[in-house]
C-alpha cells in the first residue's frame, strides 16, 4: 500500500464548506428601515389620537363647568330641548296635549295658578289620579321625573313650562328646586286633582281622590314580599323593598298586573325560562299570583335604573322613539306606550327598567331562550338588534322616568282579564 | 459558536427588559392606585367569609373580573362593569380566577342579593336549578330538631327538605354568604382606573374625537 496521491481531477474529500462573507443586499436594507418608519409612524398617530381626543374632552368638562357656573338664571332654551325629550311625547310638542288622554300645559289652568313652582313639584313627583284641566277630565297618569333628571334640568323644564308655553314672568332656578327636592322630593305622585288642590291655591274644582288603599294587602301577600315562606324566598330580597330591581332583576313597581300574573303562570308552566322564579312560581297558588300582581302593579317607586351598559343613547332614544326600519325594527313606544310607560294589559312598562335586565332579555328573544311574548313579537324585534343596539336602548329606557302605578279600581276593572293557568291543576 | 459571553449577556438583557416592562413597571404602576372610590374595606363578618370563600376553592370555577364589552358581553349577562386595578384593593390575595365553569361573582351582591336564595343555592344548588354542576356544600350547615332563635333557617322545597326538623346555617355558611352580598362593584370607575381595554379605549376616543370635530363644525 503507498500514499494515494490526491487525484487533481477529483474533488478534494477533506474540503469544508465555507460561504464567502457578502453584504447584506440592499432590499433587505430597505424593508428593514421602511418598516421601523411605519412603526413610528404608526405610534405617533395613534398616541396624537389620544392626546386629541383627551384634550377635547377637558374642553367639554370646562365647557360644563361654565355653563353650571351661569345657570343661577335657567336656560330657556335648553328647557325647551328638554321638553321636547322628555315630555313632548304625551304633551304635544307645543304643550297642546292630546284631547280626553293627555292635559295640555300651554294655557292651562294648572300651570297658570301654580306657576313654575307646581310644574316643579309634578314634574318631581308625577301624577296618578284623575285631575281636571281647564274643565276638561284627565285620567292622570304622569311619570315622575325626580330620580332620573337633575335640579337644573327640572329648574329648566319647568321655567319654559310657565314662561315659555304660558305667559308667567317667574323662572324657578336650580337651588329653589334642590329645596324642593328635599321636602317633596321622595313622596308619593299626587293623588290626581285631589292632591293638586293642596298645592295650588284656587285650584277649579277636581275629581274625588281615589287613594289606593294600601292596607287592603293580605296578610298573605305582605309575607311573600317580605319574608317569604318555608320554601320561597321573600320577593323583595331580589326586587328590592320598593320593587325597583337590580342589574338583571327586573324592576316590578308598576307594571300592569296581567302581565305579571302571565309571567308567573309561564313561570310555572315553563314557558318562560328562569330557574329562580320557576322555583318561586312553583310554590305560589293562582290566588297569591293574583295578589302578588296586583300589589305590585299598584306600588309606585322612584326609578333604581341608571344607564350603565355604555350604550349610545341617541340611538337609543332613536330606536324607542322611531324605531329603524332598515332593520325591521318598529319603534318600543308604538306598543309600550309613550315614553314606555306601559300599555295594560299586555305590555308592561319599560321605562325605568334595569339596564342589564333589558339587554339580558332582548338577547334571549333574540336566541329563542325567552318565546313568550304575544304573537312572536319579541322574538322579531330581538333578533335584529345587535349588541349594541341592544345596550343602547336598554341604556335610553334606563334614563327614563318611572310611571305611577294604577289605582285600583282600575286594577280591579282588568282582574277578569288576568290570565288563568291552564293545565292540570284546573 | 463559541462567543458564548456575548450571547448570554444580551439573553439576560433581553429578560431584564422584558421584566421591566412586563412586572417592575405594570407593578409601580398599579400599587399607586388607591382603592377605587366607593370601594369598602371588607367588615368583620364579609372577611371571614371572605376566608371560606377562599378555603372552598371557589375561584376554581368563578372568576372575579368582569370584561370590558369588547371583550366579552359581560355586562349584557349582567356581571357589572369591568373591573380596575383599584376595585382589588382590599383583596389579599386577589381571587381574580381564570375558570368559568360558573358566572362571575364580581358583581353578586347586586345580581342576587337574597339571602335566602343564596342560602338554599349553598344547600344544594339542585333544589334550584336542576341542571347546575356546582357542588352542594350541606357541611356549611346543620340538621336541627327545632330551630333556636337565632338561627337562620333555610328554605327548602320539599325534595329536599329534610322528613323532620329544619336545616340550618353554620357561622360560616352565613359569612360566606355576607361576603357574596357585599360583593357589589356597581359604583362609578375611577376615571383613572387601570385596566386593558385592548383597543376599545383607542377607538372610542378617536370616535369621540370624530364626533366633536362635526359638531364643532
Amino acid at each position: 500500500m503507498t500514499d494515494k496521491k490526491p487525484d487533481p481531477r477529483r474533488p478534494d474529500e477533506t474540503f469544508e464548506p465555507f460561504e464567502e462573507t457578502r453584504r447584506i443586499p440592499w432590499p433587505v436594507y430597505s424593508i428593514a428601515i421602511a418598516l421601523a418608519i411605519w412603526g413610528v409612524i404608526m405610534l405617533v398617530q395613534t398616541s396624537t389620537a389620544v392626546q386629541v381626543a383627551d384634550k377635547t374632552q377637558e374642553e367639554v368638562t370646562k365647557e360644563d363647568s361654565t355653563k353650571l357656573a351661569q345657570a343661577a338664571a335657567p336656560d330657556l332654551d335648553a328647557g325647551k330641548t328638554l321638553f321636547a325629550d322628555n315630555c313632548a311625547t304625551c304633551h304635544g310638542d307645543a304643550g297642546e296635549g292630546v284631547a280626553g288622554a293627555f292635559p295640555p300645559l300651554h294655557g292651562s289652568d294648572v300651570v297658570k295658578l301654580g306657576g313654575a313652582k307646581a310644574v316643579t313639584h309634578i314634574v318631581m313627583r308625577g301624577i296618578g289620579g284623575k285631575l281636571n284641566v281647564n274643565g276638561d277630565g284627565y285620567e292622570g297618569q304622569m311619570p315622575a321625573f325626580g330620580s332620573v333628571l337633575s335640579d337644573t334640568e327640572i329648574s329648566e323644564i319647568a321655567s319654559y313650562v310657565a314662561t315659555g308655553l304660558n305667559d308667567d314672568a317667574k323662572t324657578i332656578s336650580a337651588p329653589e328646586v334642590a329645596d324642593i327636592r328635599k321636602v317633596a322630593g321622595d313622596k308619593d305622585p299626587f293623588d290626581g286633582g285631589a292632591g293638586l288642590a293642596g298645592l295650588i291655591n284656587d285650584l277649579p274644582a277636581q275629581p274625588n281622590s281615589e287613594a289606593a288603599d294600601q292596607g287592603a294587602d293580605s296578610e298573605r301577600v305582605a309575607q311573600l314580599v317580605g319574608k317569604g315562606t318555608d320554601t320561597v324566598w321573600a320577593c323583595a330580597s331580589c326586587h328590592g323593598d320598593k320593587g325597583e330591581g337590580i342589574e338583571t332583576v327586573p324592576r316590578l313597581a308598576g307594571l300592569p298586573a296581567p302581565y305579571l300574573a302571565k309571567q308567573l303562570h309561564d313561570f310555572q308552566r315553563g314557558t318562560r325560562f328562569n330557574d329562580s322564579m320557576a322555583y318561586v312560581a312553583k310554590g305560589l297558588s293562582d290566588r297569591e299570583i293574583g295578589e302578588l300582581a296586583n300589589y305590585y302593579a299598584s306600588m309606585s317607586s322612584p326609578s333604581g335604573a341608571k344607564p350603565s351598559l355604555q350604550g349610545d343613547l341617541k340611538r337609543g332614544a332613536q330606536l324607542a322613539k322611531q324605531g329603524d326600519w332598515s332593520i325591521g325594527v318598529p319603534a318600543c313606544f308604538t306598543c309600550h306606550g309613550p315614553s314606555g310607560v306601559g300599555v295594560a294589559p299586555n305590555f308592561p312598562g319599560i321605562a325605568a327598567q334595569q339596564p342589564s335586565y333589558v339587554a339580558h332579555q332582548l338577547a334571549m328573544w333574540a336566541g329563542g331562550a325567552r318565546h313568550n311574548s304575544p304573537l312572536g313579537l319579541m322574538a322579531g324585534i330581538g333578533k335584529a338588534l345587535n349588541d349594541s343596539d341592544r345596550r343602547a336602548v336598554a341604556d335610553y329606557l334606563a334614563s327614563l322616568a318611572p310611571m305611577p302605578a294604577m289605582d285600583k279600581t282600575e286594577l280591579a276593572a282588568m282582574e277578569s282579564n288576568i290570565p288563568v293557568r291552564e293545565g292540570v291543576d284546573q | 459558536m463559541n462567543r458564548y459571553l456575548p450571547l448570554a449577556i444580551t439573553a439576560l438583557a433581553i429578560l431584564a427588559l422584558a421584566t421591566l416592562f412586563l412586572v417592575i413597571a405594570p407593578g409601580m404602576q398599579i400599587s399607586a392606585q388607591g382603592p377605587s372610590q366607593g370601594l369598602k374595606p371588607y367588615t368583620e363578618a364579609e372577611a371571614r367569609g371572605r376566608a371560606v370563600y377562599v378555603s372552598m376553592g371557589c375561584l376554581y370555577c368563578h372568576s372575579q373580573q368582569p370584561r370590558s364589552l369588547a371583550q366579552a358581553p359581560d355586562a349584557e349577562r349582567g356581571w357589572g362593569r369591568a373591573s380596575v386595578a383599584g376595585d382589588y384593593a382590599y383583596d389579599d390575595p386577589h381571587q381574580l380566577g381564570t375558570m368559568r365553569t360558573g358566572p362571575d361573582l364580581m358583581d353578586i351582591g347586586d345580581r342576587l342579593p337574597s339571602q335566602a336564595w343564596q342560602l338554599t343555592h349553598l344547600y344544594q344548588p339542585r333544589a334550584i336549578a336542576s341542571w347546575s354542576i356546582m357542588p352542594a356544600y350541606p357541611y356549611l350547615f346543620e340538621h336541627k330538631d327545632k330551630a333556636g332563635p337565632d338561627d337562620v333557617v333555610v328554605k327548602l322545597p320539599a325534595k329536599y327538605a329534610p322528613k323532620s326538623g329544619v336545616i340550618v346555617a353554620k357561622q360560616d355558611a352565613l359569612d360566606l354568604v355576607t361576603y357574596l352580598q357585599g360583593m357589589k362593584r356597581q359604583y362609578a370607575p375611577p376615571k383613572d382606573g387601570l385596566r386593558d381595554n385592548g383597543y376599545a379605549l383607542i377607538a372610542e376616543k378617536q370616535r369621540d374625537a370624530t364626533d366633536a370635530t362635526t359638531a364643532s363644525n
